[in-house]
């Protein structure tokens, strides 16, 4: 059943990623990856993760996506114009760049063996939990020191006067 | 079946590829960044489930507030190259100026 | 032996020369040009008196060869100066000392008034340097040295009157035609490094004695021989190299009597007889030079019965007498050749300064046959001296060329065949064509001539007088006959030489011996060239006019004649070949093709370049294309490995 459920939610995310390449509006666009991300959350839930999966809504979805697409909206939503860049190449030709490394991981990841997906156990959450705040502990402190200095970033540009 | 998990992150960093590598507009390809840093790290969690790594799992969550950050600190350069005046168009954005 | 035993004389012979020349150029020159022959006479001299005297020391046994200073080096080879005093180098030496030293008073006489007379003397004197450095010279890179120098002093001598295109002109193929013959003694003596790895005569006349004595002669002696014969062809002015010669005559007429009669053509003769050991090991090359000579000869011979400009018969019997020399050497008689190149210079030098007299009575640098005529009671002492050098040179009995030209007719015959043909040919021929130039110039009257119209008149003593000695000496020569074989029979060795065996080992090639009077040469020759004088008495005296009447009535033979049987026009055709090849060499391959090449190269870097140029735009996008790309074929060659 989770399988199914997996693999229903791993098509939908490429799905609305492919949809999110051909979209013509910026805002479109980053909706589709609002989905994509969502899509995934749910399947680090089914997976046995689902502390990750909420950290993924929140962060990812919740936080991440909000920045852009505040910034989108002030950008002007980004003009009708064209999708796709120019090349020295033909398009078709450029586009075929692309699909060869998409060929390339398919054939990697069918090389390997993969093997059935088991639900973790209920320990694994708790584990990562501990991780956290023991092993994980320094690191933890110094993303979220990291996150706040990115968010000066943001800080304006000193005007000349 | 068994492998969906791992063809649902190769396709999703290959579409993240292509809209970096194809889009024209700086904030879509933006979009295809964080696109590829998710799909990489739905690759870490299914490895660190199968094998029952709970320190995996906390990398993970590192690399997703670090992508957060490096989100931020993308967008900013975006408006920055906004405020400037010259458009986001990355086929007009060929020259290292001011 | 070492330098502080060689004998003074044979210093002075070459610091003499040297210091006449730098004074003359550097003191004299700038000062009083009209006086450059005062310390060039005075060399002269002095180079005659030391010549002598060495000549007189070898007799006595005091020949030797001696290195003095090695100038380059590589291993055990390098480039030698040393001197060789030997029985033929000072045989010939001493003829070329005489003879020169008595040109150099005429030219003094001869060339006063000419505005280049201060450069002529100097390089007169050059030459004559270069001359005695040959023939003292102990290896082969040494002669080669002073084998160009002569032809350097040859192409400004005979480029003298620069002004005059023909001059000119003559000057480069003498010169170009003597390159031809000097790259081929080039490749022999690198030849001879790589067989022999010196190239010392001494030293090498040991080796090749040696090894052909224990039968394995080394690889490239034939080769070696036959590039030497070439060079020597094109030296001595032999068949296939010899045109050169005639027009060579367009310099002063000093020039034509010691470069092309006396001295610098006998260069040739002179290396054939130095590498006479090499040549005559291997089996026919001597008949090759052999067979060479005496065509060159009867052929030479019979185009100067034709020629009308005196210089010009001159030079022809210049060839053919070489012919005869070289025809001496290829059937083994060393000696009898270099006697006949000694007797030559003398009776030529003598002609040639009598044809210079003859001009000069009228004027002019030369003259020619219609411009004279029936001269015998206005040249008086011309006439003389003419007569006795003509009967020098067709060899009547007791003048000097009987001995030695008479001696070559008879090892001809000896030997049979074509040559004794040809022996008989040249001896008839010579005296036609010397009998032909003195009854034509000097007797009588024909009115195709303008003979005494032309009021000649005879030169100054300071013109006759050398002319004079040098008829005598062509008189009397024949006297110093056992001196020549004594000095030849030894020239082989001619040093204290430490190897083992040395002596033994040496198998002189050929006899030295010069054969006296015969009842049986006496007759043949003489017989021959009573024939020859005959005919030319028949042809230019009884019936006056013959001379003019068969160019008239076959000027298809005359133009065969004047083509030198057509080898000139051949000769011409191949030089303008080459010429145009070197034309289309610079012109399309070098200037076109090449540089365009190069250039183009340039080009196509630029357009490649420019190729290149789109991927450098600074799009980003594609920029990411790149990237993923290359991405795409390290993933690749990684899952390949």
């Amino acid at each position: 059943m989770t399988q199914c459920a997996i693999a229903a939610a791993g098509l939908g995310a490429v799905a609305f990623g492919l949809a999110m390449l051909w979209s013509r509006s910026l805002y479109v666009g980053a909706v589709c990856l609002l989905a994509v991300l969502l899509q995934t959350a749910l399947i680090y839930m089914l997976l046995g993760a689902p502390l990750l999966g909420l950290l993924q809504v929140m962060i990812y979805a919740g936080a991440v996506m909000v920045l852009a697409v505040v910034t989108i909206m002030a950008s002007g939503g980004g003009p009708s114009g064209e999708r796709f860049a120019d090349f020295s190449l033909p398009r078709p030709l450029a586009a075929l760049g692309v699909l060869a490394v998409a060929v390339e991981l398919a054939l990697t990841l069918a090389s390997t063996r993969a093997s059935a997906p088991t639900p973790a156990a209920a320990g694994l959450s708790a584990a990562f939990g501990a991780n956290l705040f023991h092993a994980y502990a320094l690191a933890t402190e110094a993303v979220t020191l990291l996150m706040f200095l990115a968010s000066l970033a943001i800080l304006p540009d000193r005007e000349p006067s | 079946m068994s492998g969906a998990v791992w063809a649902t992150s190769g396709a999703l960093f290959a579409v993240g590829l292509a809209t970096v590598v194809l889009r024209r507009q700086m904030l879509a390809m933006l979009l295809g960044v964080e696109l590829m840093v998710a799909a990489a790290d739905l690759a870490l969690v299914r490895g660190a489930c199968r094998f029952m790594d709970p320190e995996a799992l906390a990398a993970v969550a590192v690399v997703l507030a670090v992508a957060a950050a490096e989100a931020v600190v993308g967008l900013s350069l975006i408006l920055r190259v906004l405020r400037s005046g010259r458009g986001l168009d990355a086929g007009e954005l060929s020259e290292l100026r001011g | 032996m070492n330098a502080a035993q060689v004998p003074w004389a044979a210093w002075l012979l070459f610091l003499a020369p040297v210091s006449a020349i730098l004074i003359g150029m550097f003191v004299v020159r700038p000062l009083k040009p009209e006086w450059t022959h005062l310390p060039i006479l005075a060399s002269c001299a002095v180079v005659t008196v030391c010549a002598l005297l060495l000549l007189q020391r070898v007799l006595m046994g005091g020949s030797f060869d001696l290195n003095f200073y090695r100038w380059a080096g590589v291993g055990s080879w390098g480039v030698d100066f040393g001197l060789r005093i030997d029985g033929p180098g000072v045989a010939v030496l001493s003829m070329v000392a005489v003879v020169g030293s008595l040109i150099h008073l005429y030219a003094a006489s001869y060339m006063e008034g000419d505005p280049g007379f201060s450069r002529f003397m100097l390089v007169f004197h050059l030459f004559f340097l270069a001359m005695i450095g040959l023939l003292t010279a102990n290896n082969y890179v040494q002669l080669y040295l002073f084998w160009e120098l002569v032809g350097a002093a040859s192409y400004l001598l005979i480029g003298f009157w620069y002004h005059k295109e023909s001059a000119r002109k003559a000057a480069l193929k003498a010169f170009l035609t003597n390159r031809v013959g000097d790259f081929g003694f080039l490749l022999a003596i690198l030849l001879i490094i790589d067989s022999f790895k010196i190239t010392h005569f001494h030293l090498l006349y040991f080796l090749v004695a040696r090894a052909t004595a224990a039968g394995h002669a080394p690889q490239f002696l034939p080769a070696i021989g036959l590039l030497l014969i070439w060079a020597a062809c094109a030296k001595s002015a032999q068949f296939p190299l010899y045109f050169w010669l005639p027009d060579a005559m367009e310099g002063p007429t000093p020039t034509s009597a010691l470069m092309h009669a006396a001295t610098m053509v006998t260069a040739g003769v002179f290396l054939l007889v130095r590498s006479w050991p090499l040549i005559a090991a291997v089996p026919g090359l001597p008949d090759l030079v052999a067979g060479i000579g005496a065509f060159t000869a009867v052929s030479s011979a019979i185009v100067a019965g034709t020629r009308k400009d005196l210089k010009r018969i001159l030079a022809y019997s210049t060839v053919s007498h070489l012919g005869l020399m070289m025809l001496a050497l290829g059937l083994g008689r060393v000696s009898v050749a270099i006697f006949h190149l000694i007797v030559h210079g003398f009776f030529k030098a003598a002609l040639f300064l009598c044809a210079g007299n003859v001009g000069h009575a009228i004027h002019q640098p030369t003259a020619n046959v219609d411009e004279v005529g029936g001269w015998r009671k206005a040249l008086p002492w011309t006439y003389v001296f003419f007569v006795a050098a003509s009967l020098s040179l067709a060899g009547i009995f007791p003048f000097g060329g009987f001995f030695s030209k008479d001696a070559i007719v008879d090892a001809a015959m000896e030997r049979g065949g074509l040559f004794a043909l040809s022996g008989l040919l040249i001896s008839a021929g010579s005296a036609f064509y010397i009998f032909r130039m003195l009854f034509l110039t000097f007797h009588g009257e024909r009115p195709e001539q303008k003979g005494l119209s032309a009021h000649p008149h005879e030169s100054g003593s300071g013109l006759l007088a050398p002319v004079g000695l040098l008829a005598l000496g062509a008189v009397v020569i024949g006297a110093a006959r056992p001196v020549v074989e004594t000095l030849v029979a030894g020239g082989w060795t001619a040093l204290p030489v430490g190897i083992p065996g040395y002596a033994q080992t040496m198998n002189l090639p050929g006899s030295t011996e010069i054969p006296g009077v015969a009842l049986k040469a006496l007759l043949i020759g003489m017989g021959m060239a009573a024939l020859g004088a005959a005919a030319a008495y028949a042809l230019t005296m009884v019936d006056a006019g013959w001379d003019w009447r068969w160019r008239k009535s076959s000027p298809a033979l005359e133009r065969v004649f004047d083509s030198d049987f057509g080898w000139k026009t051949l000769v011409d055709w191949f030089a303008r070949g080459v010429s145009s090849l070197a034309d289309f060499v610079g012109r399309v391959l070098d200037k076109k093709w090449w540089d365009g090449a190069i250039e183009g190269s340039g080009r196509v870097v630029q357009a490649a370049g420019s190729l290149f140029s789109d991927a450098a735009r600074g799009r980003l996008n594609e920029a990411l294309w790149w990237m993923a790309a290359g991405a795409a074929l390290l993933l690749a060659l990684g899952a390949a490995r």
